[in-house]
């Protein structure tokens, strides 16, 4: 039941994906993405990491999302069609340096898959014995691992926020004297 | 797999207690409107007018599902599911008594946060679904005043779970009552583990709390877009909001998540201020009062009458203030309560780390 669970939120992951890259109708796209980022947050759940998959939720659903939708409903209709035409050929000029970094990427995997041997490898070998189960609270091992060994991440981290909120204030900000 | 069958069994339980929930609402909402404003209510159906809700559901069951034809038809038949389920799920995490909750999780406060910011995407699908201008600015309008009073209710509900060090649910009911484990102060001071009662409820066990809950009572009414905070379905400027063009069973849907989802907010407020399951009455010397009146039926009893009591609240609320304007919204969330919530968190903060 599990794993027919899992291979289920697979597919639903893949082919909402695929349907967000291929829809030519940009609105239902990014209401694809939703089905896509709710799918990967069950997956999350199975990776037995329950707080990585709300705060997906939470940051991407109720944050980026909504904000991709927001533009769309401020912007014209006449930008979105421009937007949303698209020309009939599979290939031209304009896609080859995305082609060429989608193939080298896929060189890449593909080398790194066969190059892997996932049960010999030294931190899967040691970490058998050091695993979590089910039950476990990892929300308290999360706080004292921020708080500990990734501090200065951590850290790096919350100036990097503060820095995007006091542009976005300055850039909402209205300009006064010269309007 | 008698496992998943008690899955679906409770969520089935839930689902009843949700529409059986809306149906007393809607009633209860005409008639205390009706005592507001010194009317009658429903009079003319069943006695007292108590059979009107049920007349109202037979006659939406039967109405012609219409669908605008310039609507974007997927995204218009979807929006109403989506907005109830993402109010629904929000139940799932919620204790009913000491040993009754449907999903026993670590992170329940988070989860709950979580899938009712869901709900804004359902919004937003309804609005632009529709293609009409009232329900598009109906949507907008709603999505930015959830998003905005997220949150003040988010810090408040922060500072609470400071105070708790725990985000799971059970655990932090278990916390304000004589089953805690830890020892329990009123107002950080006076001991009241062994007479619990309405002494150890979160909301008196820092000064600062009282303030945390009036925030997020405050934001919880606009996340349910309730009155005074009804801009987006404010009918004298747009009609009805974002579902304008709903009829028939999909209106039913969105009602149904609007009144399932003021439960659900008093509910968490209840859970996390007010002593969740646990009863009001004390321990006096050798009358065990609390002691007697703990327990899953008496927990189930409680929670449930202190939520309505919220609910009650905030009908009342609904029916005695006017509307606020855009900016006195925006202004009343971002100037008043959102400092208010970060400054109840740094006290939550000192009071942890100095005075417990």
């Amino acid at each position: 039941m599990e794993q027919g669970i899992f291979v289920f939120l697979g597919i639903v992951t893949v082919t909402s994906a695929w349907f967000v890259a291929a829809s030519q109708n940009l609105v239902r796209a990014v209401f694809m993405f939703f089905v896509t980022l709710f799918s990967i947050a069950g997956l999350y759940v199975f990776a037995l990491a329950d707080f990585v998959a709300i705060t997906q939720i939470v940051i991407y659903v109720g944050g980026v999302l909504v904000l991709m939708l927001f533009t769309f409903m401020l912007s014209s209709k006449e930008t979105l069609e421009k937007l949303e035409e698209r020309k009939h050929k599979y290939f031209s000029l304009k896609q080859l340096p995305a082609l060429l970094v989608a193939i080298a990427f896929l060189l890449v995997l593909v080398n790194a898959i066969f190059k892997l041997h996932p049960d010999h490898l030294q931190w899967i070998t040691q970490s058998q014995n050091n695993t979590f189960q089910p039950q476990d609270n990892t929300v308290t091992n999360i706080g004292i691992n921020l708080m500990t060994s990734y501090l200065l991440p951590f850290e790096a981290i919350s100036i990097l926020l503060m820095m995007a909120l006091i542009g976005a204030a300055h850039l909402a900000r209205k300009e006064q004297g010269n309007d | 797999m008698n496992h998943y069958l008690l899955s679906i069994f409770v969520a089935v339980v839930l689902f009843t207690f949700v529409a059986l929930f809306t149906t007393f609402g809607v009633y209860a909402e005409r008639k205390i409107s009706a005592f507001i404003q010194d009317r009658l209510g429903p009079m003319e159906t069943g006695k007292f007018g108590s059979l009107q809700v049920f007349a109202d559901m037979l006659k939406m069951l039967q109405k012609e599902l219409i669908t605008p034809l310039a609507a974007d038809k997927a995204l218009f038949a979807l929006a109403p599911i989506v907005i109830f389920v993402a109010v629904y799920l929000g139940f799932a995490a919620l204790p009913w008594a000491p040993g009754l909750i449907p999903a026993h999780i670590n992170v329940g406060i988070f989860y709950i946060l979580a899938v009712l910011s869901i709900e804004t995407v359902g919004i937003l699908m309804a609005g632009w679904g529709s293609n009409n201008k009232y329900a598009l600015l109906g949507a907008i309008r709603s999505v930015a005043q959830i998003v905005s009073y997220e949150i003040p209710a988010g810090f408040a509900l922060i500072s609470v779970v400071m105070i708790a060090q725990t985000l799971d649910l059970q655990e932090i009911s278990r916390q304000q009552g004589i089953l805690s484990a830890e020892n329990i102060k009123f107002l950080g001071f006076i001991p009241v583990k062994e007479a619990g009662g309405i002494l150890a409820w979160n909301i008196f066990r820092a000064p600062h709390l009282i303030v945390a809950f009036v925030i997020y009572f405050i934001a919880s009414l606009a996340e349910s877009n309730r009155a005074p905070f009804d801009i987006p379905e404010a009918e004298s400027e747009l009609v009805a909001g974002f579902h304008t063009e709903y009829t028939g069973i999909r209106f039913a849907l969105v009602f149904l998540a609007e009144y399932s989802m003021m439960f659900l907010v008093s509910m968490v407020g209840v859970i996390l201020f007010l002593g969740a399951w646990n009863t009001p009455l004390p321990n006096i010397g050798a009358v065990k009062l609390a002691d007697w009146t703990t327990g899953n039926l008496w927990g189930i009893g409680w929670i449930f009458l202190k939520s309505l009591l919220l609910v009650i609240l905030q009908m009342w609320i609904r029916w005695t203030l006017p509307r606020f304007r855009v900016d006195q919204l925006m202004d009343l969330c971002w100037k008043v309560l959102t400092p208010l919530a970060f400054l109840c968190m740094l006290i939550s903060g000192i009071w942890r780390l100095w005075l417990m």
